[in-house]
C-alpha cells in the first residue's frame, strides 16, 4: 500500500516540477516606463536585419527605430532624415546622399555611408535572402553580383567619404528617391551586422538603431519593447520614452486584448471591428495602397480571346461583390490601387484618368456571343484558385454566382491553403486565380511593372511588345509629367483594351487606437502606422 | 522487467524513426516552398532554394538530415532567420508543459473531488448536477470553452487578462479551457470505480473495525479508485505537454501547439521534424512511463507482461 502513495506522490512531484519549471521560464511581463504605448500587430515573423528574410516584425521596427536616408510626408513633400541633401546628375543615373554629421548610433559611434553600403553588400548575398534585393537591381552591377556574375567589388555604390554616399544607376530611375524607405537601402552597423543568420538583429546589445527608438528587449513570439534614443539627432520632436510591440496571431484575440485594455493599439483588424465600433473615436480606418484582383491565364483556352476577358471583366458587379465581403473594401477598376497618390499633383492615381471600362452586363453577353458562346453555350468550365481565407472565399463565391447569372457560365472553386496558391500561381499552373499586391514603394510602377514579358510576377503569361515599349519609354522619360502621362496610357491599355487581369477591390485597414493617443501619422507610401512622433495625454 | 522495459524502449526507437522518415518525405511533397511569398519574386525564391539545398533530390536531402539529427543537430528554421530549431523548442516547450502541468493537476484534483462528491452525495439534485456538469463538460470542445471563459471572464467582466501568460492570473483561463473535458472525464472514472468499491468486502471489514467513513473513503477506496484514472492521465498527459493549438492561439500563448501550426503553414521543414520529433518523444515517453508505473503498481498487469514474456 505504500507502494501506490509514492507513486501517486511521484506523479504530483513530476506535474508540480514541470509546472514550476514553466513558471521560471516563463518572460517576465514586458517593462513600461515613462510615457509609454503597447501596440498589437500580428505574428512575429522574419528577421530584424534590414539585409534578411524581413517580414512583419521587421517592418513594424524600422517605422520607430531605423532612419532612412529620406521619405516623403503626406504632402508629397521630402522629410530628410539620415541625410541632410542629396543632388542628382541630368541623366538621375548618379544620386549623392550627404549624410547628417550629427546623426549616430544609439551607442554613440557615428553613423557613416559605409553603414548604408553593409546592408547593400548583404542584401546582395543570396545566404542573407532578402526579399527586397530586386529594388537594388537598378543599381550598377547589382543584379550580376547576386546571380554571382561579378564580384562585389563592380557594385555602383561609392563612399567618397563617411558622409557620401554615391550610387551609380544602370540607367534613368524616376522613382529611386521612393525606393529609399525599403528595407535594403536602410543601414546596417558595420561593427555587428555581419550576417543575417548571426543573430545580431535580435540581440539588444548588438542591434544599434540610427532612429528615435533603440530596441531594448526582445522575446521571441511574445513582444519585444523600444526605448527612447536620448543619442537622436531630432530627440527634441520625439516624446514616447517606451514602445511595446505584442505579437498576436490571430485578429480576434488582439480585438480583444484591446477590450480588455491590455493593449493601446490594435492594427490590422477584421472589417467586424469597424460595425462594432462605428461611431467611436477609438476605430481608426486607414487607406491600404494594395488591390485585389484576379490573374487570368492567356495560354488556357478561352482566355486567350480578349472578348471572353472583356466579357468576365464586364459581367461582375463590384458593388455588390463589396457590400457582401465587408466594410473595408471598395470597388476597384484598375491594377494600380484605389488609394495610390500621385506625389506631383496630390491626386489618386487612378482619378487622374478615365475608369479603363464600365461594367455592362448586356455588352459582356453579346461579348461572349461573339466569342462563340452564346448565353453561355460550349463555354467550359473553368477552375477559379484562391487561397482558404474568409475574405477571399466570400469573393469566389459571389463571382461564381454572378458569372453563371450574367452570363450563363459555371466556375468551379478551388480554395488552397496559402503556400500551396503561390506555389501554383509562381508555376503558372491556373486558369483563374486570386492576386493581391500592396505597394512596396509609391510610385505606379510598383504596380504597372508586374505585367511586363520577362516579369517574375507575370504569371498569366503576358506578352505584349505594345505594354512594354510603353513602360520602356516611361522608364526613360525624365519629365515627371510626360511620364505618369505614360503609365496612365499604359495602364488604360492593358486593364481597360486588353483585359489582361479582373480588379476586384480596394481595401481599408481598420485599426482600434486608445483615445489617450496623440500624434499617429500615417505612411503615405505602404498605409502603415508610423508612431515615432506620438505622445500620450494621461 | 527489465527485459520488458528494453523491448518497449526498442519498439519506442523504430517507432520514433519511421515517424520521421515518414514525416520527411511528406513535408517534401507538400505544394509550396518555405521561401516563396506574396511580394518575393520567383528568382530570388529559385536562389533561395538553392542556398538551402531543397533543389537536391528528396532521398539526398533526407540523408543529409539523418546525418546531421545522428549528429543530435536539428539545424536551423527556414523561415526565423538565423535560430535553430533546439531554441524554438527551448522556448516553446516550457511554456506549454507549465500550462499541460497545471491542467492535468486541476483535472486530476478537481475531478477526484467532484467523482467522490458524487458518489457519497445523499442528495438528488446534487448527484443529478453532477452527472449533467459531467456530461456536458465531457461534451464541449476545448476551443468552445476556451471561448465561453474568454468572453464571460475577460472580454464583459474582465476578471481575468486574456492574452499571454505573464502572471498568475493570466494562467485562470486557458487552464480552466484545458481542464474541462479531463475532469469530466476523471470525475466519471472516479464515481463509477468509487461506488463499486464502496461496496466490496473489505469496506465492510473496515466500517465493521470502526473506521469512519471519510477515513476508508481516502485512505482505502480512493487509493483502488485512482488506478484507472492513472492509465487515462499518461495519454492525456502527452496531449497536454505537446500543445493545444486551438487554446493556445485563442490566449495568444507561444507555446508548441501554436508552433506547430504556423511550421507547417511556413513550410519551415526543419522545423516541422524538429517538433514531430519532439512530441513524438514526449508521446512515446510518457506512455511508457505511465505504463511501467502501472506494472509497478498493479501486479495483475506486471504478471500479464511477464506471462507475455515466457510465452515469445
Amino acid at each position: 500500500m505504500r507502494k501506490r502513495f509514492v507513486a501517486f506522490i511521484l506523479v504530483i512531484c513530476i506535474f508540480c516540477s514541470v509546472f514550476a519549471g514553466g513558471c521560471i521560464k516563463r518572460q517576465k511581463a514586458p517593462a513600461a516606463e515613462g510615457k509609454s504605448i503597447t501596440i498589437a500587430i500580428g505574428s512575429d515573423t522574419g528577421s530584424m536585419d534590414p539585409a534578411g528574410s524581413i517580414a512583419l516584425t521587421f517592418l513594424s521596427y524600422s517605422v520607430s527605430a531605423l532612419d532612412e536616408l529620406l521619405t516623403f510626408d503626406e504632402n508629397g513633400n521630402i522629410e530628410y532624415r539620415a541625410a541632410q541633401s542629396y543632388e542628382v546628375n541630368e541623366e538621375k543615373t548618379i544620386w549623392t546622399f550627404h549624410l547628417r554629421e550629427e546623426a549616430c548610433w544609439s551607442d554613440g559611434s557615428a553613423v557613416t555611408a559605409a553603414d548604408f553600403k553593409n546592408t547593400i553588400k548583404r542584401a546582395l548575398d543570396p545566404k542573407n535572402g532578402s526579399g527586397y534585393v530586386s529594388y537594388l537591381f537598378p543599381i550598377q552591377n547589382a543584379e550580376e553580383i547576386y546571380n554571382g556574375e561579378l564580384s562585389y567589388e563592380s557594385l555602383g555604390v561609392e563612399t567618397p567619404d563617411e558622409q557620401t554616399l554615391v550610387f551609380y544607376l544602370e540607367e534613368p530611375c524616376a522613382y529611386f528617391l521612393d525606393l529609399l524607405r525599403l528595407p535594403v537601402y536602410m543601414p546596417s552597423c558595420e561593427k555587428y551586422a555581419d550576417s543575417a543568420l548571426s543573430g545580431w538583429d535580435k540581440n539588444p546589445e548588438t542591434s544599434l538603431t540610427n532612429g528615435p527608438f533603440f530596441l531594448a528587449e526582445y522575446e521571441p513570439k511574445q513582444y519585444f519593447v523600444l526605448k527612447k534614443n536620448e543619442k537622436y539627432w531630432n530627440t527634441d520632436e520625439i516624446h514616447l520614452d517606451t514602445i511595446i510591440y505584442r505579437f498576436f496571431d490571430d485578429q480576434q484575440s488582439m480585438a480583444n486584448a484591446y477590450e480588455t485594455k491590455e493593449v493601446d493599439v490594435a492594427v490590422s483588424l477584421q472589417s467586424a471591428v469597424m460595425e462594432l465600433y462605428e461611431g467611436k473615436p477609438d476605430l481608426l480606418v486607414t487607406e491600404l495602397i494594395a488591390t485585389r484582383y484576379i490573374y487570368l491565364n492567356l495560354e488556357a483556352e478561352p482566355l486567350d480571346d480578349v472578348r471572353v476577358r472583356e466579357a468576365l471583366n464586364l459581367a461582375i458587379d463590384r458593388a455588390e461583390l463589396c457590400k457582401i465581403v465587408g466594410k473595408d473594401v471598395s470597388p476597384a477598376y484598375n491594377l494600380v490601387a484605389n488609394y495610390m497618390v500621385n506625389k506631383n499633383t496630390g491626386a489618386y492615381f487612378v482619378e487622374e484618368d478615365k475608369q479603363p471600362f464600365q461594367e455592362n452586363k448586356e455588352r459582356a453577353r453579346e461579348l461572349l456571343a461573339e466569342a462563340g458562346y452564346p448565353d453561355g453555350e460550349g463555354f467550359p468550365v473553368l477552375t477559379y484558385k484562391y487561397p482558404a481565407l474568409e475574405m477571399d472565399s466570400d469573393t469566389a463565391q459571389v463571382i461564381q454566382e454572378q458569372l453563371k447569372q450574367n452570363l450563363n457560365i459555371d466556375i468551379e472553386l478551388k480554395a488552397q491553403e496559402l503556400q500551396t496558391n503561390y506555389a501554383d500561381r509562381h508555376a503558372k499552373d491556373f486558369e483563374l486565380c486570386r492576386m493581391n499586391w500592396t505597394a512596396d514603394f509609391a510610385d505606379p510602377y510598383t504596380y504597372l511593372s508586374m505585367l511586363l514579358s520577362n516579369n517574375s510576377y507575370n504569371c498569366s503569361h503576358i506578352q505584349d511588345e505594345k505594354y512594354d515599349a510603353l513602360i520602356r519609354r516611361s522608364e526613360m522619360e525624365l519629365d515627371v509629367n510626360k511620364r505618369f502621362q505614360l503609365l496612365h496610357e499604359a495602364e488604360q491599355y492593358a486593364v481597360g483594351e486588353q483585359f489582361y487581369i479582373i480588379p476586384l477591390y480596394g481595401m481599408k485597414s481598420c485599426n482600434l487606437v486608445s483615445r489617450r493617443i496623440t500624434g499617429i501619422r500615417q505612411i503615405p507610401a505602404s498605409g502603415a502606422l508610423e508612431y515615432r512622433y506620438a505622445d500620450v495625454t494621461e | 522487467m527489465a527485459v520488458y522495459t528494453m523491448k518497449r524502449i526498442t519498439v519506442g526507437m523504430i517507432s520514433l524513426f519511421v515517424l520521421v522518415t515518414v514525416t520527411f518525405f511528406l513535408t517534401r511533397m507538400m505544394p509550396g516552398s518555405p521561401f516563396e511569398d506574396g511580394n518575393v519574386s520567383a528568382s530570388v525564391t529559385e536562389a533561395m532554394e538553392e542556398e538551402y539545398g531543397l533543389r537536391d533530390s528528396p532521398v539526398k536531402q533526407y540523408r543529409t538530415y539523418m546525418t546531421n539529427l545522428l549528429k543530435g543537430r536539428l539545424g536551423v528554421s527556414y523561415k526565423q532567420q538565423g535560430v535553430t530549431v533546439e531554441s524554438i523548442i527551448g522556448n516553446a516547450a516550457p511554456v506549454t508543459a507549465s500550462l499541460g502541468a497545471a491542467a492535468v493537476i486541476t483535472a486530476a484534483v478537481a475531478g477526484t473531488g467532484l467523482g467522490v462528491w458524487r458518489a457519497v452525495s445523499k442528495k438528488k439534485t446534487v448527484r443529478i448536477l453532477l452527472s449533467g456538469g459531467t456530461l456536458l463538460g465531457a461534451g464541449i470542445p476545448n476551443f468552445v470553452a476556451a471561448l465561453l471563459l474568454l468572453l464571460v471572464f475577460g472580454v464583459t467582466l474582465k476578471w481575468f487578462p486574456v492574452t499571454g501568460l505573464f502572471t498568475p492570473a493570466h494562467y485562470v483561463l486557458p487552464v480552466l479551457s484545458l481542464s474541462f473535458y479531463p475532469t469530466a472525464v476523471v470525475a466519471e472514472m472516479i464515481y463509477n470505480t468509487f461506488a463499486e468499491e464502496m461496496k466490496k468486502e473489505y469496506v465492510v471489514l473496515a466500517r465493521a473495525k470502526g473506521m469512519g467513513f471519510w477515513q476508508i473513503a481516502v485512505f482505502h477506496v480512493l487509493k483502488n479508485a485512482w488506478i484507472p484514472v492513472l492509465n487515462y492521465l499518461g495519454p492525456l498527459s502527452a496531449f497536454l505537454l505537446t500543445g493545444s493549438f486551438a487554446v493556445e492561439s485563442i490566449f495568444n500563448i507561444p507555446g508548441l501547439g501554436r508552433e506547430f501550426v504556423s511550421s507547417v503553414m511556413n513550410r519551415d521543414y526543419t522545423l516541422i521534424m524538429g517538433l514531430t520529433i519532439f512530441m513524438g518523444s514526449v508521446v512515446i515517453g510518457v506512455n511508457l512511463f505511465t505504463d511501467l508505473l502501472c506494472a509497478w503498481l498493479d501486479p495483475r498487469v506486471r504478471n500479464s507482461y511477464l506471462e507475455k514474456r515466457w510465452g515469445d
